[in-house]
């Protein structure tokens, strides 16, 4: 009971650094708790959904193939169970809109009980074989105020339909529904999903009559997808097949399975640090407390308490904060889970399942913030089990003077005063608090930098980078098939106010390089074109080139190629007979949203063998790049009902669509950069105070001397200024190192983050760390402006 | 004064130690006894040994060399379990500049003692002999030097050692307080029955002992039998 006292009241005189120790706790313990319960609530709720809804392991899509053939694939060793589809995009009439509406039709055998990729009905009543009727899936539904029974007009084979809404649905398989790869984020303004009885889709696209052109499966219990696929291939190859890729490939599948691994990874990582630096203050405090309390020490052991009892007695600090910091902030990480679990399910999609309350997650974490502080305590304190009694009553040797190797450079010497020596020479003395400064200052200023990038530039590159760099066209004329070119520009270049017409040729296609292949699109852009910029890594243009193939640098990582590599080209759109194409990598560039391959036009034509096409047109309206108000919307009614004319897109709406999404994930990042400056000033408070009480004597008599407060000060700030400016130094390649891996760690197919950290970033990460130091240092001023020049003078310590 | 067995017997006892640099020899071949209720002075100068013999008898600190008796126990081969038990249940101690807790109050600072004594005494009744009842629940910091020194005392007593080891218990003080202090040892050692034991480099002050060692470079020199120690209160210096 009375060490408990005698704790308390040691942890009251001297609270600042105690007080940071169990912030720091706190705030590991609340992004713990937080961040993986989010992520269980995820992982909880998709899986409930997956399994309620029987989700596909693998997707297959093929041009044209008879439904009878597709059912036969259940019969596929280690197919379990498939569901034949019919898919079409279509567009939706809504002339309130600027920009195309598109609808994607998924056809439903309203007879079928427990299909792959299941749909499941949130409110309206059951589809009606051979009628026009719909269910839309549950975010266009909300997007555009739908009621159940309302119709919504869609044009197919250039004629205009009405569906009746039915119902309002959602499906694992859309719980991020992108139109293309390019985009980011899901726009249900502009794209969403329909379910149709499959009778109904063969009545809209009779050519697809008793065929399907979309196949879902599950696998049987103990069969490999690879495996499987290499069994199918073969049996889908005379139907024109696209693709078959795996659940991990599926777009909203992956997208969820990023945000749960950053999760499990911010949940696992960043308490782990923010201990490790809890746990290294208090060891750096409690050590100088058992230097202060060395005759107490041996007063205790004089006493008889042995060596475990007086090492208890000063591991029931760290025991205290890892409670009194642990508990609150894994109550507030519980409760914060809930505001954070419900910012990712606005967006994931997924019927809500929360874990609330985790008592283990909490014992859990009390047990880890116990273990890194008490191993800290005991790192700080074990020195306590070698002190005898009789050497603990002595004082403690003088701590060796003279010069270290800083003055042995004499004009470095000479410039220093007094105050200036004094800090210089108690580097050498105080090597491991030094060293722990000189880390922590280090990480801080990674961490502000890298952070600040992040949320300033990094997110910025990667959003803004293609829509205001690369794609500098103002509207997007994308056709249903690839069509003869010349008639089209005709066509389209009759329209006023059209300053520029570019015809691009979009080509999925399969590069093989040795073993290693990926599906990309291949883009076949004029030579002279101007609309669509291929830049290198200065942001020079490069133009497409007529032979050979500019990869992104995301498909070259993949293929493992580089410049001057041969690559092989395979597309369901080589003329028939053509054998596979080789061509020379030529260049390698970066590509932040999406992953692509560039030609010219022309020699996408070459490699085909198709002749003259395009398969969409870039435009652009207006001198000063600002479409004329109502182009889209004009372009978009005149071709409303055309087959050809799949839709037409400004940039607007995806422009605006990606500032709400960064205004999001700024909030969270913003975060991150408040932890770092947290970090830098508990790191120089905490350094600041042991300075203090070590060399409170000799601060003393400096004031006693004469020299004022400021004076006094700076043989300490001089100390950690110079400490300090070593170490921001070296957190500049520590941030860009620290982006590099978290560029690798988070890129994907879809998205590549930015390897290069700017100087703009690296200048706020320092000028950030700085301000934290300063001030920190104020509240040193202020307690040597508090010393009690006679008591401290006066006892022994 | 009647002197009965041997408590404690030192034979040869030899220490040196690092001190940063410097290699020190603080004891070079020591014998020295202690008998039960006893007051003894060891007097030496300053870097005598004195408080090196000291801490050796008194379980801080192990003799380089050399034996070391506490009745039948071999302190000289006990383990720092043993010398522990020896401290918490044989020996209390009393330093020069008192070395209370600052963080406990003057009952808590007793307290501190008693909670690990077998037999303890009581602390209202020690905190009333040495005159502080009513000063319990005050800090350190609250107290004087003189004050703070029989707190000190008291925390030492209350273990009911059968040995009490004094280091200069009257260095800090002015004389009438000094004076105090020691007639609180005196007292100890007469109504009690112990052995307590004041190093001091103050020679007026061996004139109350009933024994003086005199140390020098690290042995004894000579030891004095006082047939007629002069009471504490007239101990002048």
């Amino acid at each position: 009971m009375l060490f408990w006292k005698k704790m308390f009241r040691d942890m009251l005189s001297n609270k600042g650094s105690y007080l940071a120790c169990l912030v720091l706790v706190a705030i590991g313990l609340v992004v713990f708790m937080s961040f993986a319960i989010a992520s269980d609530n995820l992982v909880i709720s998709r899986d409930a959904f997956y399994r309620e809804q029987n989700f596909a392991h693998g997707f297959i899509e093929v041009e044209s193939m008879p439904l009878h053939r597709a059912e036969e694939l259940s019969q596929v060793e280690g197919v379990e169970q498939v569901t034949p589809r019919v898919v079409e995009e279509v567009r939706v009439n809504k002339p309130e809109s600027r920009e195309s509406v598109y609808l994607q039709l998924v056809s439903v055998d309203p007879g079928e009980h427990r299909r792959v990729n299941d749909v499941k009905l949130l409110e309206g009543t059951k589809l009606k074989e051979g009628y026009w009727n719909t269910w839309i899936g549950d975010q266009f539904f909300e997007a555009h105020g739908l009621q159940t029974g309302e119709k919504v007009e869609v044009i197919i084979g250039g004629s205009s339909r009405e569906l009746t809404v039915v119902g309002e649905a959602m499906s694992p398989e859309f719980t991020y529904p992108l139109r293309t790869e390019g985009e980011f984020v899901p726009n249900p303004e502009q794209f969403g999903i329909a379910f149709l009885p499959r009778d109904t889709m063969w009545d809209a696209f009779p050519e697809m009559q008793n065929r399907v052109n979309d196949v879902v499966f599950t696998l049987e219990a103990g069969h490999d997808f690879e495996e499987v696929r290499e069994r199918l291939e073969p049996e889908l190859e005379p139907y024109g097949l696209i693709t078959v890729y795996p659940r991990g490939e599926q777009v909203s599948h992956f997208m969820l399975q990023e945000e749960i691994e950053a999760l499990e990874t911010m949940a696992a990582f960043l308490p782990v640090m923010v201990l490790a630096i809890a746990g290294l203050i208090l060891s750096i405090v409690l050590k100088r407390l058992v230097e202060q309390q060395r005759g107490q020490i041996g007063i205790m052991k004089a006493f008889g308490y042995s060596n475990r009892e007086v090492l208890l007695h000063y591991l029931s600090y760290p025991l205290v904060l890892a409670v009194f910091g642990g508990l609150p902030g894994g109550l507030a990480g519980m409760w914060s889970a809930g505001p954070l679990s419900e910012l990712l399910f606005e967006f994931f999609h997924i019927p809500e399942v929360y874990v609330g309350f985790s008592p283990s997650y909490l014992a859990l974490g009390m047990v880890l913030s116990l273990v890194v502080l008490v191993a800290g305590g005991y790192l700080g304190c074990r020195q306590v089990l070698k002190l005898k009694p009789a050497e603990a009553m002595r004082p403690p040797a003088p701590v060796s003077g003279g010069r270290n190797i800083l003055e042995k450079c004499k004009f470095f010497a000479e410039m220093l005063t007094v105050q200036g020596k004094m800090a210089v020479r108690n580097l050498g003395r105080s090597r491991g608090r030094s060293a722990f400064m000189f880390f922590g200052v280090v990480v801080s200023c990674a961490m502000v930098a890298f952070t600040w990038h992040l949320v300033t530039e990094g997110i910025d590159r990667l959003m803004f980078y293609q829509y205001e760099e690369v794609e500098k066209y103002d509207i997007k004329m994308s056709f249903s098939e690839p069509t003869a070119r010349e008639p089209v520009v005709r066509e389209i270049s009759r329209h006023g106010g059209i300053t520029r017409l570019e015809p691009v040729a979009e080509v999925p296609v399969t590069f093989n390089y040795r073993w290693r292949e990926d599906d990309v699109t291949l883009m076949g852009l004029p030579r002279e074109g101007d609309l669509y910029h291929i830049l290198d890594t200065e942001g020079r243009r490069i133009i497409p080139p007529e032979e050979g193939v500019v990869l992104s640098q995301r498909l070259a990582d993949n293929l493992q190629v580089g410049v001057g590599s041969r690559i092989e080209l395979d597309s369901p759109l080589l003329r028939q007979g053509r054998e596979k194409v080789e061509l020379e990598v030529v260049e390698v560039i970066p590509q932040y949203l999406g992953m692509n391959a560039y030609m010219s036009l022309q020699g996408v034509e070459e490699v085909l063998g198709q002749g003259e096409m395009a398969t969409a047109l870039f435009l652009s309206v207006r001198e000063d790049k600002e479409p004329e108000p109502g182009m889209v919307s004009y372009l978009n009614d005149y071709y409303m009902e055309s087959e050809l004319v799949a839709g037409v897109d400004g940039g607007e709406d995806r422009i605006r669509q990606i500032k709400e999404f960064m205004e999001m994930a700024g909030e969270v990042i913003y975060l991150y950069v408040t932890i770092g400056i947290i970090f830098s000033f508990c790191i120089i408070y905490t350094s600041s105070f042991i300075i203090l009480s070590e060399r409170n004597r000799e601060l003393a008599s400096m004031r006693v001397l004469g020299m004022t407060s400021h004076e006094v000060l700076s043989v300490i700030t001089f100390e950690q200024w110079f400490i300090s400016f070593f170490a921001v130094i070296a957190g500049a390649p520590l941030a860009a190192l620290i982006n590099w891996a978290f560029a690798r760690e988070f890129s994907t197919d879809m998205y590549t983050m930015p390897a290069e950290i700017s100087v703009q970033s690296l200048f706020m990460g320092v000028l950030i760390t700085v301000i934290s130091i300063w001030s920190a240092q104020r509240f040193a001023l202020k307690k040597v402006r508090e010393l009690d020049l006679v008591e401290v003078l006066k006892t022994r310590e | 004064m009647v002197v009965s067995s041997e408590l404690v017997v030192a034979r040869n006892i030899k220490k040196r130690y690092q001190m940063g640099e410097v290699m020190v020899y603080a004891l070079k071949g020591v014998d020295f006894t202690l008998y039960e209720s006893e007051l003894v002075v060891v007097l030496g100068a300053s870097g005598s040994g004195k408080s090196t013999l000291v801490n050796i008898v008194g379980g801080m600190d192990r003799a380089s060399e050399g034996e070391l008796y506490f009745g039948s126990r071999k302190l000289h081969l006990a383990g720092e379990g043993d010398l522990t038990g020896y401290r918490r249940s044989e020996v209390g101690f009393i330093f020069q500049f008192y070395n209370l807790m600052p963080n406990l109050t003057a009952y808590e600072n007793i307290y501190l003692s008693v909670q690990i004594s077998r037999d303890p005494l009581d602390i209202d009744t020690l905190l009333e002999q040495v005159g502080l009842l009513e000063r319990r629940d005050h800090f350190p910091s609250q107290l004087s030097g003189g004050e703070q020194q029989r707190v000190a005392i008291a925390r030492a007593l209350a273990k009911n050692p059968r040995l009490l080891l004094c280091d200069e218990p009257t260095g800090a003080l002015d004389l009438p307080t000094g004076q105090q202090i020691l007639k609180l040892l005196r007292e100890f050692c007469d109504k009690y029955r112990k052995t307590v034991v004041i190093i001091t480099h103050n020679t007026n002050i061996s004139q109350m002992a009933d024994r003086v060692v005199y140390l020098k470079d690290g042995l004894v020199e000579w030891t004095k039998e006082n047939r007629e120690p002069l009471p504490p209160e007239k101990v002048s210096w």
